[in-house]
């Protein structure tokens, strides 16, 4: 393997070895490595270039705030871009390759933006591409948009399984490092449901990479011994490789885990990646702190990294950061870091201070630089030196590692989603949470507590006193005393070095310099929302992880004020981003949407339907027979033999409602705008229901089966929201009164059988006799069939305007009926037909649909004017249905219109123009609201809402489409085009 | 008189998910329950719980009698009833109650096994812990986009009643929900 | 992205289960006249804080709620059937 592995120690499995390969190299690594510390132990430190420089750029940290090390991961559909390689997981086979390098890595033409800088600064975009206006969609958005970005997204389909659950706890833990365990046992073995989530692969945290002891026991051995314990308990859950990344309203917590992330081979029928919604009763956010880069000259060279990430690579993945190695520090976790290297062989040139006073112990041998400032470091692709100002003089280090600690920030985001401030800690050198944050306690160094003994007692102690709030006695989980543990001193913070030569990144992602802030001050952009947007600080993937509080502490730097009055811009979800398939979950492909299947379907498909998506439904649209070419010649057939045999038709869609209780009819009469109460047992009679603000909202039939028991029927369309409205009428406008409604849509199979031999087919299964005498138009009846094997709801009512009725059957018998009907319609020509025909059927005879009921019409302009009820008290729609403007005679209203010519067509949607006018809005007449082709009229025919419709019968006007640059002359005409006189209806 | 014959019908229920195959596995199992009956209670609203005697109805068979929502419940069978069946229940309902036969409008799956409560959670919000959801108890939720009576009638088994036509797309959500624990027990097998 | 009603009948649900209507306004009697039915089709306040509106458990128990919310802050501090404010039966 490579120098820079460590022989021993470190939480990796020397007996897992695992290859992978980077930019085609490959490469070798253990199990329990990161990407990132991976490449390290390879020797590989240049990971990436950055986005507007294309500076080389290596590894910053070891955890999710990371800026520099995004590269992308996995071929084809399951190519990830801007993968942090500090969290990804290694894995045997992963491909990996480095981005924003053209045409190589190590070689990377953009690199000449970096010569380019003095141009390339903060509001270069505001200023340079303002002229000519016309560039800017032409020239520069195309151009920009080709260089902006890091990773390329695949334009191919992710094959993998995603998915969404919730879950629901009395206590969510979010962290599981030392607070957060502490916090996670205290409250298990209290018996508190408990969940427990951490970003990384192990719980443990900090004291993963950490080399105290605890009770005399190693730190990373108290996290293995703890989580141990906790998955011993079943009322606790663990939840590893998930991260919290939002809080929302309710306590309810978003998180995503991922499951598969971290495998060679995926395990079949398991997601990659799951969402999950945490409802918490309480919740401990316990993430920690992070620690904070130093601006000064040459800090994002590869081989510069913060002194935890450091820590981090040696302590846990025995990864040593080079053979001599710097620490740049303002408080005492450098010492730490220090002493770490030197036992691990590591050479320490210095340790550099920035504090003068004080003598924190425990660095080990290494020579300590007090009052030292690392002014800029050197080097290209790696680090070759660093130059420390010490005292007005300089020195020069040659080092090809560097540590840098400007100390903690803790990880408040969270604490803030739900509209809180972070509040400035002068004590803390820091932003901690907002104060008012109810059902989320913060623990440990998140809640700015700073030694490891410290936050075990601040996490067991919270979690024993919110479960007392929860009715639990507990005892705070106690560990034993702490060994060689740092102060958690938090030190002064240091925003910026003076005397930098080199750029000075803040923000590393977004290629921010400590010159554009100080650039956005000058030209009046100080405010910290507003220089966020001048200059593009924490606008990157990380959004500010790292970046941010610096820029604070430089726009307070440069405007003379506190961190306080600058304040920080907004946190919001999502923590750190989250996949599209994560939030998708499983609603893709079939899973996204139901579908919902008629009970004859599967009678509809055997009689060679083709189906057509109306909502929800799968609906039979029309039955190709042998030798038919086009759809038309299908439904021209089966309009035609409706008319002259029979034909029967899937109608189970409709909304079907029960209607019980003493004050039924009463009911009825208040939600349609016609009269309900006196509608005589066994029949059914056609119901308008309005609006309140008079216009229609749905029609459709309710037939009286009994004293207080109705049967409704609802357009296709609107049967949920029908339902939904009467449920609201029943209780929240007339609880008074007892009805009782119940949804019955999925228990009938629904059959129209029309045409002039429907009785004669019918009668083959109704063992009542159906006569014309005996069941009249708008009869509606249960009667028995086939010799009382089934019983059955028989309804006269017709939409085509033939001798029609409406049979209803248990679901499941559907199709057994379906089938006896044909069977028995054979000889009688019988023939399925569709909805295009039963479309085609109504327009024919005028009845009136969605189309025409479009939310724009009231009664009146259907011609159903008489039947609102003049004498009614009340009823929905009653107050404003006759109001001015309502009634206006001028109003759009129901006519026919057919072509002039035969052989020409129009289409649904063409407006109305009088002959001889241009197409202005101040001509328009009205519109088409329903077309199709009459087998019967021979001709195209339509439904049409025109100005003074009922009134211009036989007047010759245009139909014009703008969009198809179509004009028909046509004629006005009544809209019932079939049996106006009603006789086929009433044989 | 009919002018036709009447041929000798063979009057069969298809069934809603007859098509679909039972999933086994250690940790879940799903079937389809028989379309027996399912007897829709309307009481008044605010009226008294007549679930005790709704339970003499149905002669106090287990779970026979589940909640729907306030002044509403369902009575249920694996027992087909045929027309003068269902009559015959609805006619013994207390008084003031009214009946609809949904025996036909809704489907019955059984999901069941230790992973039970984990695979629901990946569709429905109710809170599935015994402590909140003991064996018997019923409600009325969304499982993904679809919603449907929900009971438990065991320790790890629940019974999902969904609206007929969305059955087949609620069982295909369902095998997927249980992806996981099914199918990683047939690479094992 | 998750807020929780609870529904006095089902225990806290999320909202996808439900279906909003808006104000929870008193319906005027039919003889009120065209200023207060204008008010009641379409006139809403659209206030910061307190707000009191009907939602329907449309996923499942399918009772209309009065749900009292507070606009800017989102909390929400209670729900009632809507039948029982009215001197109705929940």
């Amino acid at each position: 393997m490579n120098r820079l592995r460590l022989s021993t120690g470190g939480l990796i499995d020397r007996s897992r070895p695992l290859s992978f390969t980077f930019d085609g190299r490959k490469m070798q690594g253990f199990a329990g490595d990161t990407l990132a510390s991976a490449l390290l132990a390879n020797g590989q430190r240049l990971v990436g270039r950055s986005f507007k420089y294309h500076r080389p750029r290596g590894i910053l940290t070891a955890g999710a705030a990371e800026p520099n090390a995004l590269v992308t991961i996995g071929r084809d559909g399951r190519t990830e871009p801007n993968t942090r390689a500090t969290v990804q997981e290694l894995y045997d086979g992963l491909v990996a390759r480095s981005q924003n390098r053209w045409p190589s890595l190590d070689f990377d033409i953009g690199a000449v933006n970096g010569m380019l800088s003095p141009f390339l600064g903060a509001g270069f975009y505001y200023k340079t591409f303002m002229w000519p206006a016309d560039f800017w969609e032409k020239v520069y958005e195309p151009v920009i948009r080709k260089a902006a970005g890091l990773g390329r997204a695949t334009r191919e389909a992710d094959p993998d399984g995603y998915e969404k659950c919730w879950a629901h706890c009395d206590l969510l833990i979010i962290g599981a490092g030392p607070a957060g365990l502490a916090a996670a046992l205290t409250a298990g073995r209290a018996g508190l449901r408990v969940i427990l989530a951490d970003e990384g692969a192990l719980p443990g945290g900090s004291l993963l990479s950490e080399t105290a002891t605890i009770g005399d026991r190693p730190a990373p051995q108290l996290a293995a011994d703890i989580a141990a314990e906790l998955h011993s308990l079943p009322n606790v859950r663990v939840l590893v490789r998930t991260t919290v990344f939002g809080w929302y309203d309710g306590n309810v917590f978003g998180a995503v885990e991922r499951v598969q992330k971290h495998v060679a081979e995926l395990r079949a029928g398991a997601p990659v990646e799951r969402l999950w919604r945490i409802a918490a009763t309480q919740a401990i956010l316990a993430t920690g702190s992070e620690e904070r880069p130093i601006v000064f000259g040459g800090n994002d060279i590869p081989g510069v990294m913060t002194a935890g990430a450091m820590r981090t690579y040696l302590n846990r993945h025995a990864v040593a950061p080079g053979k001599s190695v710097a620490v740049f520090t303002t408080n005492d976790s450098g010492y730490r870091l220090a002493a770490d290297l030197e036992a691990a062989g590591v050479g320490v040139a210095a340790i550099i201070d920035s504090r003068r006073e004080g003598s924190p112990v425990g660095g080990g041998s290494a020579r300590v630089i007090k009052g030292g400032l690392v002014r800029d470091a050197k080097g290209g692709k790696a680090l070759a030196g660093v130059t420390i100002a010490v005292d007005g003089s300089n020195e020069t280090l040659d080092v090809d590692a560097l540590a840098m600690s400007g100390g903690f920030s803790p990880v408040i985001h969270l604490a803030c989603h739900r509209g809180g401030r972070p509040i400035w800690s002068d004590a803390h050198g820091a932003f901690l949470a907002p104060q008012d944050t109810e059902g989320l306690t913060l623990a440990g160094s998140a809640a700015g507590v700073g030694s490891l003994s410290a936050c075990l007692a601040d996490g067991a102690g919270h979690a024993a006193r919110l479960a007392g709030l929860l009715g639990r006695a507990a005892q705070p989980a106690v560990f034993g005393p702490v060994a060689g543990e740092g102060t958690g001193d938090a030190g002064k913070p240091l925003w910026s070095v003076p005397g930098i030569r080199g750029k000075a990144f803040v923000d590393f992602q977004n290629d921010v310099g400590l010159k554009d802030l100080k650039l956005a001050v000058r030209e009046g952009y100080g405010h910290v929302e507003l220089a966020k947007r001048y200059t593009t600080n924490g606008m990157a993937t990380d959004q500010g992880k790292l970046s941010n509080i610096n820029a604070i502490g430089l726009l307070a730097e440069a405007r003379g004020v506190s961190p306080a009055e600058v304040g920080t811009t907004t946190f919001r979800p999502f923590y750190t981003p989250v996949s599209f398939g994560a939030l998708t979950g499983a609603s893709h492909g079939k899973h996204f949407q139901p579908v919902r299947k008629s009970p004859l379907h599967d009678w509809a498909a055997k009689h060679g339907a083709t189906f057509v998506e109306t909502g929800l439904w799968y609906r039979s649209a029309w039955f190709p027979r042998a030798g038919e070419k086009t759809w038309r010649e299908s439904v021209d057939r089966e309009v035609r033999n409706v008319r002259l045999n029979a034909g029967l038709c899937d109608v189970s869609m409709l909304g079907k409602i029960e209607i019980h209780g003493r004050d039924a009819a009463e009911f009825l009469n208040r939600v349609y705008a016609n009269a309900f109460l006196k509608l005589p047992l066994g029949r059914a009679r056609y119901g308008l229901m309005l609006r309140e603000d008079g216009m229609i909202y749905d029609d459709g039939t309710t037939s009286r089966l009994g004293e207080g028991h109705f049967f409704m029927t609802t357009t296709t369309a609107y049967a949920a929201g029908v339902m939904n409205h009467l449920e609201f009428c029943a209780q929240a406008l007339w609880p008074d009164l007892d009805v009782r409604l119940a949804s019955v849509t999925d228990q009938w199979a629904q059959m129209a059988i029309a045409g002039p031999k429907a009785r004669t087919i019918l009668q083959a299964i109704v063992d009542e006799d159906i006569s014309g005498e005996a069941f009249p138009f708008l009869a509606a009846r249960e009667v028995s069939l086939f010799g009382g094997a089934l019983r059955g709801r028989l309804f006269r009512i017709s939409f085509s305007g033939e001798l029609a009725y409406e049979i209803a059957v248990p679901a499941g018998f559907g199709e057994s009926v379906a089938d006896a009907l044909m069977e028995a319609g054979e000889a009688h020509g019988i023939c399925a037909y569709g909805i295009e025909a039963l479309g085609v059927l109504r327009i024919e005879k005028g009845h009136v649909t969605h189309n025409e009921i479009n939310g724009t019409v009231v009664p009146a302009d259907l011609g159903f004017g008489k039947m609102v009820s003049p004498t009614k008290a009340d009823f929905i729609g009653k107050a404003m249905v006759h109001r001015e403007g309502l009634t206006a005679p001028d109003r759009l209203r129901l006519v026919g219109v057919k072509p002039l010519d035969p052989a020409a067509t129009f289409r649904t949607g063409a407006h109305i123009l009088a002959k001889g006018t241009e197409a202005t809005l101040e001509n328009d007449q009205g519109y088409v609201s329903s077309s199709a082709f009459s087998p019967h009229v021979g001709s195209t025919i339509g439904l049409a809402l025109v100005r003074n419709g009922p009134e211009r019968h036989g007047e010759e006007i245009v139909v014009w489409n703008g969009l198809m640059g179509e004009t028909t002359p046509a004629v006005l005409c009544d809209p019932v085009f079939v049996d106006p006189a009603n006789e086929k209806l009433h044989a | 008189m009919p002018e036709i014959q009447i041929p000798a019908f063979r009057v069969a229920s298809r069934a809603a998910l007859g098509s679909k195959t039972a999933l086994r596995s250690a940790g879940i199992s799903i079937a389809a329950l028989p379309e027996g009956h399912v007897i829709h209670v309307l009481g008044e609203a605010g009226g008294p719980d007549l679930a005790p005697l709704l339970r003499e109805v149905t002669g106090g068979r287990p779970h026979a009698v589940r909640t729907a929502g306030p002044a509403q419940w369902f009575l249920v069978g694996d027992e087909a009833l045929s027309a003068a069946g269902v009559a015959a229940i609805l006619a013994a309902l207390p008084p003031g109650a009214a009946g609809v036969d949904q025996s036909h409008g809704r489907v019955r799956i059984r999901i069941e096994g230790p992973m039970v409560e984990r695979v629901l959670a990946k569709g429905t919000a109710a809170d599935l812990a015994p402590a909140a959801f003991p064996v018997g108890h019923s409600t009325t939720t969304l499982t993904g986009h679809i919603a449907a009576h929900l009971t438990r009638v065991a320790e790890d088994a629940f019974e999902l009643m969904v609206l007929r036509t969305f059955a087949e797309s609620l069982w295909d959500d369902l095998a997927t929900m249980s992806g996981e624990y099914v199918l990683q027990a047939a690479d094992r097998a | 992205m998750a807020s929780l009603i609870p529904c006095p009948h089902c225990g806290r649900r999320p909202k996808e289960e439900f279906t909003i209507r808006g104000a929870a306004l008193e319906r005027p009697g039919p003889d009120a006249g065209q200023a207060a039915w204008m008010d009641y089709v379409y006139l809403r306040d659209n206030p910061r804080g307190a707000y009191r509106e009907y939602w329907h458990h449309t996923s499942g128990c399918r009772r209309w709620l009065v749900v009292s919310r507070n606009t800017a802050t989102h909390d929400v501090t209670g729900a009632e059937d809507a039948a029982a404010g009215k001197g109705g039966k929940a």
